[in-house]
């Protein structure tokens, strides 16, 4: 009952003009964001964290959040008319979206892909409702040893769950650890790698760091292209799925949704992950596995619908814990704690009407997200004719003022820079640059409770073990990377490549 | 000895927790009773080199060094160099002046668009933005000394 009158409170807030307002926009952009390549998610929501500095964390972190979700949706419509994934997370709808197009059921595979998102994203979100508030309260018994394991078992699941090697994963996070240290010592006041510069006294900030890698970075290694020709630009009346693909639909929508939701909520990839098993999920469970690569509806509709239950499912950790299960959710923490409100599990009894506001407008949000996506579809493919010769420059023009306008600082605006420089090369060299951000973002909170535990145990480390809940964690961490090591042993012995999974 | 793309990509970590390895010295480590500010640099640091180090031991099972393409390497150069061209002027000559020659560069010079489409951009966009921003939103955006 307590949680129907949360809701309750929740959808007063989403339902105020304002808050729909932003909620509507961050729809928007991140329809477009999801659908023109080149631009992910995290670089999308990264140019445009300044520019919510002027609003209050509720209004902030539904933009956001938009944003994030709602490239899910858009990322599906460049599959399926161009075969080009708008992001990561369409990769598979690429397949059978596009050869059901070929096939002249553009318009169907559309609907299919949007309605999946939907009804996924509305049931992870009810999911969320009821999961994030008790695993809230189960947290607030955490002292510092247990968010130290906590921490440490987010990076080590984020490293396992990698598209790319353990190491190099696990390197990315250090290099964010150590970049997080930067700045002045809050425990004891030494001023740490700030080569006399004043403004590294308070550290680097998340959004130079994320702009440089995610906007510049991108923008550097994005071959410029004119804008595609062929562009196809269904009807309203062709989007209409027939009888039997609205049946082909159902049951692949319900176990993406359940998928995705769980692997969300687990750090890592969770939304590009969370596409490649419902698909090979799908593809087992299929009568007819050779229909797929060939247009099959269970292939666009299972996909679609874990990875935007996976955008939901990240949340959780997020909201309840503090754990940025991966880079946008680190990002929408930092969102948070510009505004002064610190996600994590007092952020429900602290600041209910953000965190209550927050689930209600994502209701609000995914009903949106099916309303833009299907009537107007014919207005988004308008924008993929857009040469990326002219968005470009733009876009580098939006990072350099979003960043500035943080701080009014032209060193942060430096650090974007060599930031956008760090990540071209990184991605050269086969570097996710991903778990750098995640690192940057926790490095004060592990530095804090790390130092804590130490204290408060008199120097024994063992506090780690002997607390159940700290030892629970920090055995998970070892077994995954035990369970890790072991598997890239047997891959050598097999004579398969070791770097790289 | 084919040099590989671990080799390079692990040396050069394992030489950058070096570098801050020696630039850590003034930092106290402090002990496990009471941690001091270079614990969590250090320890980190140390994890870099050990990872950088795997990373090149493991280098034979990557590509060859060679196959690493650079064909998108002068755009990118250009588009870095204009960029902080424009990040050097933007308090000196102020926010419309920078970002409308940003624009005009890259289309113009860099993309090679026409004319008109590229002064329709640079000039109507970076006016948009002021307006949003400074006078609507009365946001402080630099004003360098032509006072624009």
């Amino acid at each position: 009952m307590e949680t129907f009158d949360s809701l309750a409170l929740g959808f007063s807030v989403a339902f105020r003009p304002d808050v729909l307002f932003y909620a509507f926009l961050g729809c928007l952009v991140g329809t477009l964001v999801g659908m023109l390549p080149g631009i992910g998610p995290l670089a999308g929501i990264s140019i445009l964290l300044p520019a919510t500095f002027g609003l209050d964390a509720t209004k902030a972190v539904v933009l956001l959040a938009g944003i994030y979700y709602g490239s899910q949706y858009g990322g599906s419509t460049t599959s399926i008319l161009l075969r080009i994934p708008g992001e990561a997370s369409s990769v598979m709808t690429c397949i059978d979206g596009h050869a059901m197009a070929q096939r002249g059921r553009a318009g169907a595979a559309l609907a299919i892909a949007a309605v999946a998102s939907f009804i996924a994203g509305t049931l992870s979100v009810i999911a969320l409702t009821f999961v994030a508030p008790p695993l809230a309260r189960l947290a607030l018994r955490f002292g510092p040893p247990e968010y130290t394991a906590l921490l440490v078992m987010g990076l080590v699941f984020l490293a396992y769950m990698s598209t790319t090697s353990l190491v190099r994963t696990l390197l990315m996070a250090a290099i964010g650890l150590l970049l997080g240290c930067i700045g002045i010592d809050t425990m004891s006041g030494h001023f740490r790698y700030a080569f006399d510069l004043k403004e590294l006294g308070d550290g680097i900030g998340i959004v130079p760091v994320a702009v440089g890698l995610f906007g510049l970075g991108e923008i550097l290694s994005t071959v410029v292209k004119g804008a595609p020709s062929n562009v196809a630009s269904p009807r309203l009346s062709e989007l209409m799925p027939t009888r039997q693909e609205w049946k082909a639909a159902a049951l692949p929508i319900l176990r993406g949704s359940g998928l995705g939701f769980l692997v969300g909520i687990v750090p890592g990839s969770a939304h590009v992950i969370s596409s490649f098993l419902s698909y090979g999920l799908e593809r087992k469970l299929s009568r007819n596995p050779d229909e797929f690569g060939k247009g099959a509806v269970a292939g666009v509709a299972g996909p679609e619908a874990a990875n935007n239950a996976a955008s939901t499912g990240a949340f959780v950790p997020m909201l309840a814990l503090g754990l940025p299960t991966g880079p946008v959710t680190a990002v929408l923490m930092a969102a948070l704690l510009i505004h002064g409100v610190p996600a994590g599990p007092t952020l429900v009894t602290d600041h209910p009407t953000v965190f209550w506001g927050f689930i209600a407008s994502m209701y609000v949000g995914n009903v949106m997200l099916l309303v833009l996506n299907l009537p107007f579809v014919g207005l988004f493919v308008a924008v993929l004719r857009i040469p990326y010769v002219y968005l470009y420059p733009l876009i580098v023009m939006f990072c350099i003022l979003g960043v500035y306008e943080v701080s009014h600082s032209v060193v942060d605006v430096w650090i974007m820079l060599i930031m956008g420089v760090v990540g071209y090369l990184l991605r050269k060299f086969d570097f996710d640059p991903a778990p750098l951000v995640l690192g940057l973002v926790i490095a004060p909170t592990l530095e804090l409770s790390l130092r804590q535990s130490l204290v408060m145990s008199g120097g024994d480390w063992m506090i780690f073990f002997r607390r159940p809940i700290a030892a629970s964690l920090i055995l998970i961490s070892i077994g995954l990377l035990l369970f890790s090591a072991a598997g890239l042993i047997v891959k050598r012995r097999a004579g398969g490549p070791s770097v790289g999974r | 000895m084919i040099w590989r793309r671990d080799h390079v990509a692990g040396g050069v970590m394992a030489a950058l927790a070096l570098a801050v390895l020696a630039m850590s010295g003034d930092l106290p480590f402090g002990t496990l009773a009471s941690p001091g500010a270079g614990m969590l640099p250090i320890l980190t640091t140390g994890l870099i080199l050990l990872f950088g180090v795997v990373l090149m031991l493991q280098a034979a099972h990557s590509p060859p060094l060679a196959e690493i393409t650079w064909s998108d390497l002068p755009h990118a150069t250009r588009v870095a160099a204009i960029t902080a061209a424009c990040i050097f002027a933007y308090e000196r000559l102020g926010f419309l002046i920078t970002t409308a020659t940003l624009l005009l560069v890259l289309i113009l010079i860099v993309e090679r668009r026409p004319m008109g489409a590229a002064l329709a951009i640079s000039i109507g966009v970076p006016a948009a933005a002021y307006l949003l921003l400074a006078k609507l939103m009365r946001s402080a955006l630099p004003i360098g000394i032509f006072g624009l």
